[in-house]
């Protein structure tokens, strides 16, 4: 017999730092005991889930036509592409083996939060996301370096309009609140200052590329944080991520995403993050004995919701009906991959868990169960199917109340899946 | 492009819920209860429709100091043409496109609360918005100010709606939270689903406080679709603005006696750092398209006189226009009042255009006047407890109703 501890430890380690079970993982990784299954579940590997992804072309688009009928052509192209794109990175989420990349992906997505409702092209924002797997469990100054030098990241916040002779604020001020100090650890000087330092750069959106424009640049020195020189965005990020806030910052950040939004993090967690290696600050956050507390519980986002489903049910996103009608629901929850509200990144906890998520939460899993395959249940007697179920989708334990309901639906596996998907210990990670 | 061309009507083919609008919801034993026990409101009962701008709404070309030539040089490229405003005085006029405010204003039902925000205003969207939604320009708190409205009331899914899916922080009070409805409506599952589904809204002494909200959200669900059903059989039009859709809803919601006291609506898109103009004009015009319609469709009904609509955003913009056309985070903004029962009028005063505060507009008014009038005299409800002490209010709402 499992501790309930231990239970409750890999669940929260398959879904925060992985993106839910496959069929039969959790019970194996069980057996294996927390110690191997936390280092299965942090590693990076060559991952053969991965030989079935495809990906889409997202061609340059070029200039749109003149022509009317040739530009809404071109625009319904532009906008099928935005959902092809989601639905790509859902699908790698889902046939990943080793998911823990497309996790940390999929949190500096949030953190870098970047939206193509106003980008409007996919392949900025393809290059947007392999820049940021690229670094996902690299060094934070390496990533905030090709972030500044990012073509949606700069479209995005106005570093277009941001030159020397008229400086924007937008990327400075984002960049310095939300991306790596965090609010209160600069003055409005600075954010003036630091839009000066990132002025001149500018985009080829439908490339998804950058130039630099000397001309357009601030080239006498600027004062930002007690320090003046000529900055350009690189040596401008630097700058700011060698200050100690930044380690506190962003320590704080992945603290708030992966364990809880309401507990305090360790004081010493910021030491960890000292020479900004992002490797050894996500791997100390799992050791957290917090991961074994019962208060630590946090709600799984729609697509993080989502994709633990279709992971368990075998469903490949890119498969599973129309796009468009996948886009409309999930968006209708509140979170399609690439289209963040603001800036400030995806809502958190409570804020999923409305009466109104409900509807669609319901529609996608009577499809999802339709599509997928329930051998986990239906491989089990009626007696033992209950237990089946949360064993299959890594849920520590069913509350007595769940029980009561799913027991209701032994004798229809596709019912219990649908009830133990909907249930309140898998919308939240308890 | 709209990014959405779905209807309701594919959304429910979709979801194989066809009919289910139409169908009663069979419910169990305790929701049925549930339901019975909900009483319509009473005529009379005042409500509160919130609008929240989202991005910073630029308050000079919203209200606009059309003749102040601070306001012509700050902003070459981007100034609104005085022959093209609709003046309220001879320093002041709303914005070419508000022509619904400007009839509203001339109705006396509309008050704009002129340079409100908080000391010290943050030009942060998200610490300005955590501000303005919790009610605490002071102290960092993680309660809404509607939400410890609810927190003074037993638990009631009903007391405060939003229309949407996530949550605003504005509603998530200590212990109790507004509920969130689609602009497309509730459905419930029915027949054994709906049993089953109704037990996993049972509360369970083993839940954490989360997994306690993931339970209540789904009795939530049951409790509001059993009203709400019937009430919202028609969607709005599509071709509608995401606001006039939301409060189409509301206004079916209001007419049809549910009894829900705040509502809570939004609009995105103010966040113009460039080509700041044309986008805002298009905003502000469906804000005042979308409120004067609402108005005109409760003023047709009993409870014509128990609505007020009061619009903010997390702050306005700064005075001096950026190179891009557009311009950049600023301080204070005009907030609005508006429906049958509110004293029409300017409140507070334009902040001077040339007598800036580190570069921005000075505060006049603290928008915790605001909330305290409308938690006094429109909710009834002592504001104190509120908001931290504060009781200072402005006369925006008459007296009868």
């Amino acid at each position: 017999m499992t501790a309930a501890s231990d239970r409750l430890e890999l669940s929260r380690l398959v879904h925060r730092f992985g993106l839910g079970p496959k069929p039969g993982e959790y019970l194996q990784l069980l057996a294996d005991g927390i110690p191997q299954a936390r280092a299965k579940i942090l590693s990076r590997r060559p991952d053969p889930g991965l030989n079935a992804l495809v990906t889409p072309p997202f061609p340059n688009m070029g200039q749109a036509p003149s022509d009317p009928t040739a530009s809404s052509a071109y625009w319904t192209k532009v906008y099928d592409q935005s959902i092809a794109l989601g639905i790509w990175w859902m699908d790698r989420m889902v046939l990943a083996d080793y998911p823990f990349i497309e996790r940390m992906t999929w949190f500096w997505h949030g953190h870098w939060a970047t939206s193509i409702s106003k980008v409007s092209f996919a392949r900025p924002m393809k290059i947007q996301n392999d820049t940021l797997r690229t670094h996902a469990l690299g060094n934070f100054k390496d990533m905030s370096r090709a972030l500044v030098q990012d073509c949606a990241l700069i479209y995005w916040l106005d570093g277009e309009e941001n030159v020397a002779y008229s400086p924007n604020e937008n990327l400075g001020r984002e960049f310095m609140e939300l991306f790596t100090l965090g609010v209160g650890n600069y003055t409005q000087t600075d954010v003036h200052q630091a839009a000066l330092g990132f002025s001149g750069y500018s985009v080829d959106l439908t490339a998804g590329t950058v130039s630099f424009d000397a001309k357009m640049h601030e080239n006498t020195p600027v004062s930002v944080l007690g320090k003046r020189q000529v900055f350009d965005a690189v040596s401008l990020s630097d700058w700011i991520v060698s200050r100690p806030e930044n380690a506190k910052f962003i320590a704080r950040r992945l603290w708030f995403r992966f364990i809880s939004s309401t507990e305090e993090p360790p004081a010493s967690l910021a030491r960890v993050f000292e020479h900004r290696d992002i490797s050894l600050l996500i791997n100390t956050i799992a050791r957290n004995p917090a991961m074994r507390r019962p208060q630590y519980s946090q709600t799984k986002s729609p697509v993080e919701w989502f994709v633990s489903a279709c992971r368990a049910l075998r469903v490949t996103p890119s498969k599973f009906g129309q796009a468009g009608d996948l886009d409309w629901l999930l968006s209708s929850m509140g979170q399609f991959p690439f289209n963040p509200p603001s800036v400030g990144g995806w809502p958190y906890d409570e804020a999923w868990l409305t009466a109104a998520a409900i509807n669609y939460r319901m529609s996608l899993a009577t499809n999802l169960v339709q599509s997928g395959h329930l051998e986990p249940l239906t491989s089990v007697p009626p007696s033992k199917m209950v237990q089946a179920a949360a064993d299959w989708l890594g849920v520590a334990q069913w509350s007595t109340r769940t029980e009561r309901a799913l027991n209701q639906a032994v004798s229809d596996p596709a019912r219990l899946a649908l009830l133990a998907l909907n249930a309140p210990e898998y919308l939240v990670n308890a | 492009m709209s990014p959405c061309d779905f209807n309701r009507r594919q959304f429910l083919k979709y979801t194989g819920a066809a009919g289910a609008a139409t169908m009663a919801a069979t419910l169990s034993m305790d929701d049925v209860a549930q339901a019975a026990s909900v009483t319509p409101l009473p005529v009379g009962t005042p409500i509160l429709v919130i609008v929240t701008l989202y991005g910073g709404n630029d308050g000079l070309n919203t209200v606009v100091p059309y003749l102040d030539p601070a306001y012509l040089s700050n902003r070459p490229d981007m100034s609104l043409d005085p022959a093209q405003v609709l003046p309220l005085s001879d320093s002041l006029a709303l914005n070419g496109t508000m022509t619904g405010f400007q009839s509203l204003w001339s109705a006396n039902k509309l008050a704009i609360v002129l340079g409100t925000s908080y000391p010290n205003p943050n030009l942060s969207h998200f610490s300005s918005m955590a501000i303005w939604q919790t009610g605490s320009p002071v102290e960092e708190i993680s309660s809404g100010w509607i939400g410890r409205y609810l927190d003074a009331y037993p638990r009631d899914p009903f007391r405060a709606i939003g229309i949407d899916s996530t949550l605003p922080a504005l509603f998530a009070g200590n212990h109790s939270v507004g509920s969130m409805v689609p602009i497309w409506g509730l459905n419930v599952p029915y027949g054994s689903l709906g049993t089953q589904m109704g037990l996993l809204a049972d509360p369970s002494k083993q839940d954490t406080a989360l997994v306690a909200d993931a339970a209540g959200s789904i009795s939530d669900l049951f409790a509001l679709s059993s009203v709400l059903t019937p009430i919202l059989k028609t969607a709005p039009p599509t071709s509608a603005s995401p606001l006039a859709q939301q409060l189409d809803v509301v206004a079916n919601m209001i007419t049809g006696n549910v009894p829900t006291r705040v509502y809570s609506v939004s609009l995105s898109g103010f966040d113009t750092h460039a080509d700041e103009l044309s986008q805002q004009n298009v905003l502000v015009g469906q804000l005042s398209d979308a409120i004067t319609a609402f108005l005109t469709q409760v003023g047709t009904s009993p409870r014509a006189d128990d609505v007020v609509v009061m619009v903010y955003s997390e702050f306005g913009r700064r005075v001096q226009a950026n190179g891009g056309e557009g311009t950049d985070h600023g301080t204070s903004a005009p907030v609005f009042v508006a429906g049958n029962r509110v004293a029409g009028g300017f409140y507070g005063e334009q902040p001077s255009l040339t007598n800036l505060v580190q570069g921005d507009l000075a505060v006049v008014v603290d928008f915790r006047d605001v909330y305290a009038s409308m938690l006094e005299d429109v909710l009834g409800t002592e504001s104190g407890q509120i908001l931290n002490n504060w009781s200072t209010k402005l006369p925006l709402i008459t007296s009868a109703s």
